[in-house]
C-alpha cells in the first residue's frame, strides 16, 4: 500500500517536473531573428518553383495534345477500307485469275472413254 | 490574429503585396515555433521558408480566412514534420544521453533554483531533446504543440482536423512515454545521489 501511494506520489512529481521542464524550454529556445536575405531567398523560392510548375505544365499539356493527335490519326487511318493493288477484289475475278480460260484442261479436246458406261 | 481578413482575401486573390505583409507579421512567430520545433538552428530558416512557400502555393485552397491560423500551425507542423523525418534527430537524441546533470537540472527547475544563463538553457534544450527521443516525430511536435506552445486542446483540434477525444488520447499516451523515460532517468540518478 505504502509502495503504491509512493508510486503515484513519484509519478505526480515526475508530472509537475515535466510540465516545469516544457514551460523552461519555451524560454531556454531563443527565437532566431530572420536573416536580411529571407524575404528575398523566400522570394527567389517561390518564382522558381512557379517556373518548375509552369515548364512542368506546359510539357504535361504538350503530351496530353500529342496523344489526343496520335489517336485521332490512327482512328481516322484504321477507318478507312484499304485497297490493295494486288489482291483480287471478288472471288470470280480471284478464280478467273487463277485459271484463265485458255489453258489447256479447260480449252482442250474432252475423250470418251466407252468402257464407263 | 495578426493581419486582417481583408489582407488574407487579397492574398489569395494573388496580390503579391499582400502575401509579403503576411509573411511579415507572422515570420517571426513561425521562426520561433520552428525553433523549438526541431531545435536546431541553422536550419530553422530554411523550414520558415518551406512553410510560407506551402502558404503561398495553396493559399487559394484556404476556405475563409477565420481559419488561417490553424493553417499557418498546420503548414508548419507538417514542414517541421518533413524536416524532422528526414533527419532522424530521434537516432541522435537516446535516453541514455539524459545525465545525471540534466535530471537534476529538471530538478532545479522545478524548483525555480536554476540560473538563467546561456549554458543552463543549452543543457534545458538538450534535456528536452533527449526526452523527447521516446516519442515519433508526429507525437513530438504534438507535445510541443500542447506543452510548449500552449495551444488548447480546441486549437490542436482545428490544426490536426482530428476530434478532441482522439488528440487526448494521443497526447497522454505520448506524455506517458516521456515522462517513463524522465523517470527512468530519474531512477539512473538515484542511487547515485545516495551513494
Amino acid at each position: 500500500m505504502m509502495d503504491q501511494m509512493r508510486g503515484q506520489y513519484d509519478h505526480q512529481n515526475d508530472d509537475q517536473k515535466l510540465a516545469a521542464l516544457f514551460r523552461a524550454y519555451h524560454s531556454a529556445c531563443p527565437v532566431p531573428e530572420p536573416g536580411a536575405n529571407f524575404m528575398p531567398n523566400l522570394w527567389a523560392k517561390i518564382e522558381s518553383r512557379k517556373t518548375f510548375t509552369f515548364s512542368f505544365r506546359r510539357m504535361a499539356n504538350a503530351f496530353v495534345t500529342a496523344a489526343v493527335a496520335l489517336s485521332i490519326g490512327l482512328g481516322v487511318y484504321m477507318s478507312i477500307p484499304h485497297a490493295n493493288p494486288n489482291s483480287p477484289q471478288s472471288y470470280i475475278e480471284a478464280l478467273a485469275e487463277a485459271r484463265p480460260l485458255d489453258t489447256t484442261d479447260i480449252v482442250g479436246p474432252a475423250y470418251l472413254d466407252p468402257s464407263d458406261r | 490574429m495578426l493581419v486582417d481578413f481583408e489582407l488574407i482575401k487579397r492574398a489569395q486573390k494573388g496580390d503579391s503585396a499582400a502575401f509579403n505583409e503576411i509573411v511579415l507579421a507572422y515570420r517571426k512567430r513561425i521562426l520561433g515555433t520552428i525553433a523549438r520545433l526541431i531545435a536546431r538552428h541553422e536550419d530553422v530558416e530554411d523550414v520558415a521558408q518551406e512553410v510560407f512557400l506551402r502558404l503561398y502555393f495553396s493559399l487559394d485552397q484556404l476556405r475563409t480566412p477565420e481559419v488561417f491560423e490553424p493553417w499557418m500551425y498546420r503548414l508548419t507542423v507538417n514542414a517541421a514534420f518533413d524536416y524532422l523525418r528526414k533527419q532522424r534527430r530521434r537516432q541522435e537524441f537516446r535516453m541514455s544521453d539524459l545525465s545525471e546533470q540534466q535530471v537534476m537540472l529538471a530538478d532545479a527547475m522545478a524548483g525555480g533554483k536554476a540560473e538563467q544563463n546561456e549554458q543552463y538553457r543549452k543543457k534545458m534544450r538538450e534535456s528536452v531533446e533527449s526526452l523527447l527521443g521516446a516519442v515519433s516525430e508526429a507525437d513530438r511536435i504534438l507535445l510541443m504543440l500542447k506543452e510548449v506552445e500552449g495551444l488548447s486542446l480546441k486549437e490542436l483540434e482545428k490544426v490536426y482536423k482530428v476530434n478532441e477525444n482522439a488528440l487526448k488520447v494521443r497526447l497522454f499516451r505520448a506524455r506517458q512515454r516521456v515522462l517513463k523515460a524522465f523517470g527512468s532517468a530519474a531512477k539512473r540518478e538515484g542511487p547515485d545521489k545516495a551513494g
